[in-house]
């Protein structure tokens, strides 16, 4: 199965780049262990420039910044593809939503995965110019990378709801 | 204001950036005021200050997940000053050539993914069918898979060019890290050449769809988003469209020339106004002034999108791309006084001037894809002083793209300004919003169908870029609009989804 892990964030915006935290500590990952057999990608958009990424993949991990505000920064979760639904074309308005790209992907016969998932990792501070996440955040990094190694390479499963704490 | 009504729309937090949108009634029902609120991204200046200002091509790329390259050309245009060096003509050329494919890929994917759902699929269709699969399901299979191979071709010449996807590394002070060869330029020539049949297959889509349409041709020439504000443009030596350089040339609502200056000239031309409600800053002509979001010769508010370049402009500098400029300002009835068209004030008629674009970007990149000087090896001249000052411009597809560096002796930055494209439109936007919604809320009726969209529509035309590149998830509902009473307690919500 081949597997494409993705970091979507912006590296110098605090802690929106937190996925892409979590993807070069799994590239880290990748040097020690040969049994990972994955892409890694960082990854800066949504929409079409995201559904670029994941053509000719069967599985793919995509993990972002999520603001709920109703949990403690740094909680994890894992999302439906519907979660990632609501680029619905008001502010930026360049582009097109995830899941109407992979469907728009799926209509001209692109090859795209059937099993996506998606880790939110609750961010605190999404609008300040900086290289470094928050502390919580920060904490998530580790947890999350290792979650998805022994997902892919031991198939421990990854986290539900009660992932949510870290 | 405390006793009047209000009215919020309110995306929360989506994947590309957020805004909020607050109506504010008067007393008898009508609409007193509009603001459009953004959360501005910290720190820019401070995160920079201290950095080697050579980074600066590939740090500014980074604030913007839509536009790096834009971003990427400004940053070295304003090194090029800051270290006194004037880039060999090959190196600009390279420059450009990348720039023109960025174009292509930009303003293809919003008039398919964006600002074309409104009139193909149509403005009143809902929300869920308002998108690129409702353009495809209208239009047919064979045109997504064009849109695809599109971005797909020139995303792989901003790669070769660039050095990298997405964020080029390319750019140096003083010129390109890499020069073209032969095998690399007749690809991109055959991708310039399927660049200028897709655009041509684009105007002609919007020919057959939109202006034979009465519907959607009066919608576009109705004075509905009409505004009479100067427009901004950065224009060549005979004052034609040009996106990567040239001079800034600002014309008056009639259409003459207010004032055409060099990019490194704007802080004595532009004034930023601050409204207490905002964290945006407003940007208008220095030397009309701040009278408050209005239209007129005598108010400061000024555009700058593509139909603001193109109403700046006296023709395109293609061929093709200037038969269809002429066609759409006589479509317009617009005179020509002076040798030019008078500007067309339908903001509608800016996703018009985007496809006229999308051909002048692909005509040109063909010119210069054939161009005996594009391979030659003469791509840097490494810099030997430091000015301590670089300003650099181009027109970024939203509006004009300003970075202001400043450094010390050793090329360490002391301070950073910029104006993005988007800001210079957020005037304009306001007032195009207001009046879509004065025209949607009337003596305290609402109209409640297809609300959302038509407020949408008003700023989604200047294809506006607010908090660029977040990509947090969101947990709340996209689009919620809460009617609040006198009191301020909401009496009614209702919400897209």
């Amino acid at each position: 199965m081949k597997t494409v892990v993705i970091g979507l964030g912006n590296p110098i915006l605090s802690d929106d780049s937190v996925g892409i935290k979590v993807a070069r500590e799994i590239e880290r990952f990748k040097i020690q262990n040969s049994k990972l057999k994955i892409n890694i990608i960082e990854a800066y958009a949504g929409g079409l420039r995201l559904m670029d990424e994941l053509i000719g993949y069967d599985r793919a991990i995509i993990i972002d910044a999520m603001v709920t505000g109703n949990v403690k920064p740094g909680s994890f979760k894992v999302l439906p593809l519907s979660s990632l639904v609501t680029t619905r074309n008001i502010s930026c308005t360049h582009d097109t939503n995830i899941l109407t790209a992979i469907e728009f992907g799926k209509m001209l016969g692109l090859k795209l995965p059937d099993d996506i998932t998606i880790i939110g990792i609750e961010a605190k501070d999404v609008e300040t110019f900086a290289e470094e996440l928050t502390d919580d955040v920060h904490k998530a990094v580790t947890i999350v990378a290792s979650k998805i190694v022994d997902e892919i390479i031991y198939k421990k499963g990854l986290c539900s709801e009660k992932c949510l704490d870290n | 204001m405390s006793a009047n009504k209000r009215i919020t729309i309110d995306p929360i937090t989506r994947l590309e950036g957020h805004g909020k949108i607050e109506i504010f009634l008067n007393d008898e029902g009508d609409v007193a005021n509009t603001y459009f609120q953004v959360p501005e991204l910290r720190g820019f200046e401070q995160f920079c200050v201290g950095r080697l200002a050579e980074d600066m091509p590939v740090i500014t790329n980074r604030i913007c997940g839509v536009c790096p390259e834009a971003h990427h050309m400004a940053s070295v245009k304003a090194l090029d000053m800051l270290f006194a060096v004037e880039p060999p003509s090959a190196a600009k050329k390279i420059r450009e050539l990348l720039y023109m494919a960025f174009y292509v890929t930009d303003h293809t994917t919003h008039f398919y993914a964006l600002g074309g759902p409104d009139f193909i699929v149509g403005p009143d269709a809902p929300p869920s069918e308002r998108n690129i699969l409702g353009v495809i399901k209208k239009v047919g299979l064979d045109i997504g898979k064009q849109v695809i191979d599109c971005r797909a071709r020139n995303h792989y010449v901003i790669k070769m060019l660039g050095g990298r996807g997405i964020h080029p590394a390319a750019g140096q002070p003083g010129g390109w890290s890499k020069p073209v060869t032969e095998e690399e330029r007749k690809e991109i020539e055959q991708i310039a050449k399927d660049n200028i049949d897709f655009a041509l297959f684009s105007l002609k889509a919007f020919d057959d769809i939109v202006l034979k349409n009465s519907n959607y041709l009066d919608l576009v020439t109705s004075d509905i988003y009409l505004h009479k504000t100067y427009y901004m443009g950065t224009v060549d030596e005979k004052n034609r469209v040009n996106f990567y350089d040239g001079m800034i040339r600002v014309v008056d609502p009639e259409g003459k020339e207010f004032v055409k200056y060099h990019p490194s000239e704007y802080y004595q031309h532009i004034a930023e106004h601050v409204e207490s409600w905002t964290y945006l800053k407003y940007p208008y002509l220095k030397k009309v002034g701040w009278k408050g979001f209005v239209d007129g010769i005598d108010s400061g508010v000024y555009a700058a999108s593509p139909l603001s370049r193109l109403n700046v402009s006296d023709s395109m500098a293609t061929p093709l791309a200037q038969e269809h400029f002429e066609k759409m300002y006589e479509t317009f009835g617009s005179k020509k006084i002076n040798g030019r068209y008078q500007p067309i004030h339908h903001r509608l008629a800016t996703h018009w001037a985007r496809l006229i674009e999308l051909l002048y970007a692909a005509e040109h990149m063909l010119e210069l894809a054939t161009d005996p000087e594009i391979t030659s090896p003469e791509v840097r001249k490494i810099p030997e002083g430091i000015k301590g000052i670089g300003i650099g411009s181009v027109e970024a597809p939203r509006g004009t793209l300003t970075h202001h560096y400043e450094s010390d002796e050793r090329g360490v930055l002391t301070k950073v300004n910029m104006i993005v494209g988007t800001t210079n439109n957020y005037a304009p936007m306001t007032m195009s919003i207001k009046r879509a919604a004065e025209k949607l809320i009337q003596k305290g009726k609402i109209v409640e169908e297809g609300i959302l969209n038509r407020i949408e529509m008003a700023f989604r035309l200047y294809d506006p870029c607010l908090s660029c590149a977040t990509h947090s998830l969101p947990g709340k509902m996209p689009m919620i609009v809460n009617i609040r009473n006198q009191d301020g307690e909401v009496i009614r919500t209702f919400k897209r989804d």
